[in-house]
């Protein structure tokens, strides 16, 4: 690291960036939309999260030399990074945003003319994509020095991941979280907390900097009470009617994903939920007449979800939890900065896709008795297959069981060429009718 | 010839119950220890390929789903696991450790399951022992349903595995060196038998083919086979007749599940471990990708073969990921490659055909 680049970044951190952030906004048109007769009034806290994320993105230009790069996978223990003052990229927020922009087909097919085929996980594709071409709505990503990824997630992003070491050769971290196919045991954990271990020497190495316990334990607190502010924010929509939907989740999930660990994450979600709150006070609603509430698994279908927001609300129906936004904040509770290697193992091996489907239906069936859904939209997304296989018998089994009427769309998370518009609205139309029945 | 083949998969689960009281399990792709099982007198079934038309499994799997999971699915779903006293699903991608859960947690087959999770490299101390902790677990699990585990018979059985892997490297050796008289559709017919019988009865099936079959074989094009099958079958048909040699390959069912000279271990288990470690690399143990390149590239610099044909399975996520960089190194290195995209059991199409001899033409 050189002390010029690090003034450089410093200075534009907190002073270059906010200014030039500042002029742009002013000199930005605003596109105004009209607006969605169906729709409450919108969230406020939604400025405040737009100049968090542009702010992470912006400054991460000015990183090399600054500080460590490390690009990690969403579900990746961030917070041993973070003890490192590593600067952490989301390339599945990443691909979110190309494909909330509808970058996906684009970017994909740059990665396909390198071979990569179409039938691989579209996040890899964009990213790939955006290896080959530079092209980003961020404007630019910064080379990492270091891969970090963990497939607690999928084993996809191992391949994708070792894709990138072997192009830039630069050094992967795979943190190896045994699936559980029935409960996690002693020597599963065991496994992990000796890969943190392990992990250390080489994330010393990269960063140039010493591992500071105390900095550590002070970085778990703050990660532990921003993913229980998450919670508390998706609980609100426990309310009648909820004070927002699944479908702006789906937009402010991008601190607690990207951000963790980190102070302004915490504040973030402390400011939204103060929000909430006060809707909920109010009676104010994601939409003005909330006559169904429903349940989305998987994840969202970016490029369709202000269609989808706009379609359903014309519906009145809103989605009021997901398994989705429910990952960030559903093993939380096992975070303890008195053990945090160990505590950081369950945490990261229990969550949703790296445990096994009777665990998921009985996590669905708990979230629809708490959020008190009349219907389930599942997402059979392409990309995401651990997501993914399993979708059908459990559509059937929450029937079975608990009555729940559910729809399946089958699309991808961001290439929209594997969309059909027209299957979509069919298969939607039979479901509000039967819904509404 | 027909010395060479056992019979078939259906009968020889029935002989082996009958006369040897064997357990048969299903046993899905791909990294197991074999040898655990043996020990406790079950007999691994392997489900690769069965030849089947999936219908009942499409009401289970998306259509992006690969065709060794769904045609896995459908064997269990038609009923024709029945014979069978339980499943083994190790941990290989996505796809099966999902298809896992379904047959487990899902559907009420009413037969153990059991699961296998390999550590993921880049290896450390810690996948080590982790490894030999999973293969005890692995184990006394079974001893629940099994009995005890007699440690003498499993290292009688690694024993046993490791002879099977010497006649294997054999066979390999010689029809690099094109010193084997076997076709190539000959040749994976033989060695495929060990998907499905005890080493008692396949190890003298391959002694046997060996010694008949050693001899100087025609000059044909050698030419290495990657991916995870020889299916569809009809490309080995295709080879022989355009008289290409396999001379090598990195299948995952075939030679990146064999086994290394062992070194030895008076744990049986310690076994275990060590020739797990030393096995070829491979995409579902998430290998680095230059160590795959340095395993085909020194095939190939042994055999002569100028070419490296591709078979996947479509939608197979780990070999589709480290293709394009495959090739490219490949390429690079002088060695050409096809990649033939197809579903396993459909045939080889016309198109597909014609790709096969123009790559053929090219390399000669």
């Amino acid at each position: 690291m050189t002390f010029f680049k690090e003034l450089r970044f410093n200075f534009m951190k907190d002073l270059g960036g906010p200014a030039l952030m500042s002029i742009s906004r002013k000199g930005r048109k605003r596109r105004h939309r009209a607006p969605n007769p169906h729709f409450g009034p919108a969230l406020k806290s939604a400025t405040r999260l737009k100049e968090i994320m542009t702010r992470h993105y912006f400054l991460s230009r000015y990183t090399e030399g600054a500080k460590p790069v490390a690009w990690v996978t969403s579900g990746a223990p961030v917070e041993l990074l973070r003890a490192f003052d590593f600067y952490t990229i989301y390339p599945e927020n990443h691909g979110a945003l190309c494909g909330a922009k509808k970058l996906g087909p684009e970017l994909c097919a740059v990665a396909e003319e390198h071979g990569y085929h179409r039938d691989l996980c579209s996040y890899a594709r964009i990213d790939l994509g955006h290896y080959f071409s530079g092209k980003s709505p961020a404007g630019r990503l910064p080379k990492p020095d270091l891969l970090f990824a963990s497939n607690n997630i999928c084993q996809t992003v191992v391949y994708w991941y070792r894709a990138l070491a072997h192009y830039w050769d630069i050094p992967l971290i795979l943190f190896d979280t045994p699936y559980n196919f029935e409960e996690i045991n002693d020597s599963d954990v065991s496994y992990m907390v000796q890969q943190f271990e392990e992990m250390i020497p080489v994330l010393e190495q990269v960063s140039g900097q010493p591992f500071k316990y105390r900095n550590f334990q002070e970085v778990v607190r703050i990660a532990r009470d921003t993913s229980l502010a998450w919670g508390e924010v998706l609980a609100t929509m426990k309310a009648r009617p909820a004070p927002m939907s699944i479908f702006d989740a789906f937009v402010h999930l991008a601190p607690i994903v990207s951000l963790r660990g980190l102070p302004v994450a915490l504040e973030y979600y402390q400011t939204l939920l103060k929000e909430l709150k006060e809707r909920v006070d109010r009676g104010t609603g994601a939409l003005k007449d909330e006559r169904k509430r429903l349940m989305w698994d998987n994840i969202a279908i970016w490029y369709k979800v202000r269609d989808l927001a706009d379609l359903f609300a014309e519906q009145g129906m809103n989605f009021v939890t997901a398994t989705y936004t429910n990952a960030w904040t559903e093993t939380i509770r096992y975070l303890d900065d008195q053990r945090p290697m160990e505590s950081m193992a369950r945490v990261y091996s229990l969550v949703i896709l790296n445990n096994n489907l009777n665990h998921r239906l009985k996590l669905m069936e708990r979230l629809i008795n708490e959020f008190e859904v009349d219907g389930l939209v599942i997402h059979s997304a392409r990309s995401c297959k651990p997501y993914s296989v399993g979708q059908y018998d459990m559509k059937r089994l929450l029937m079975e069981r608990l009555g729940v009427l559910s729809v399946i769309i089958e699309a991808d998370i961001t290439d929209f060429r594997v969309y059909s518009e027209e299957q979509t609205r069919t298969r939607l139309e039979a479901f509000f009718e039967a819904i509404d029945a | 010839m027909t010395q060479f083949y056992g019979p078939s998969r259906k009968r020889y689960i029935r002989q082996q119950k009958q006369t040897h009281g064997r357990h048969p399990f299903g046993v899905f792709p791909a990294h197991y220890p074999r040898e655990i099982l043996w020990a406790m007198n079950v007999l691994p079934v392997e489900i690769w390929d069965p030849p089947l038309e999936v219908s009942h499994a499409n009401a289970h799997l998306q259509p992006y789903i690969c065709s060794v999971v769904k045609l896995g699915l459908e064997l269990i779903l038609q009923g024709q696991c029945d014979d069978l006293d339980g499943f083994l699903f190790p941990h290989t991608c996505d796809s099966i450790q999902n298809l896992a859960s379904i047959v487990y947690d899902y559907l009420d087959i009413k037969k153990p399951c059991y699961f296998f999770y390999h550590p993921k490299a880049p290896y450390r101390s810690s996948s080590r022992q982790y490894y030999l902790e999973q293969l005890q677990t692995l184990a006394s699990r079974l001893e629940k349903q099994l009995g005890p585990l007699d440690l003498s018979e499993l290292k009688q059985r690694v024993q046993q595995g490791e002879r099977l892997a010497y006649v294997l490297r054999e066979l390999y050796t010689l029809r690099a060196r094109g010193e084997l008289c076997a076709s190539n559709t000959e040749f994976y017919r033989v060695i495929r038998q060990g998907e499905y019988l005890h080493p008692d009865d396949f190890l003298p099936i391959l002694e046997g083919f060996l010694a008949d079959r050693k001899g100087q074989a025609d000059r044909l094009c050698p030419i290495i086979l990657s991916g995870i099958l020889p299916n569809p079958q009809e490309i080995l048909h295709l080879l022989d007749n355009l008289e290409a040699r396999v001379a090598e390959d990195d299948l995952l069912n075939c030679s990146r599940r064999l086994l290394q000279p062992p070194v030895a271990r008076e744990d049986p288990f310690e076994a275990l471990a060590e020739n797990y470690f030393a096995m070829p690399p491979c995409t579902t143990k998430d290998s680095p990708l230059m160590e795959r390149v340095g395993f085909l590239l020194q095939k190939a610099a042994h055999t002569d073969a100028r070419g490296v044909i591709f078979c996947m399975v479509k939608f197979c996520e780990p070999e589709f990921f480290d293709l394009p960089q495959m090739v490219e190194e490949l390429k690079e290195k002088g060695l050409a490659s096809l990649v033939v995209d197809s579903e396993l059991n459909q045939g080889l199409s016309g198109q597909l055909a014609t790709r096969v001899e123009a790559f053929l033409e090219m390399i000669r």
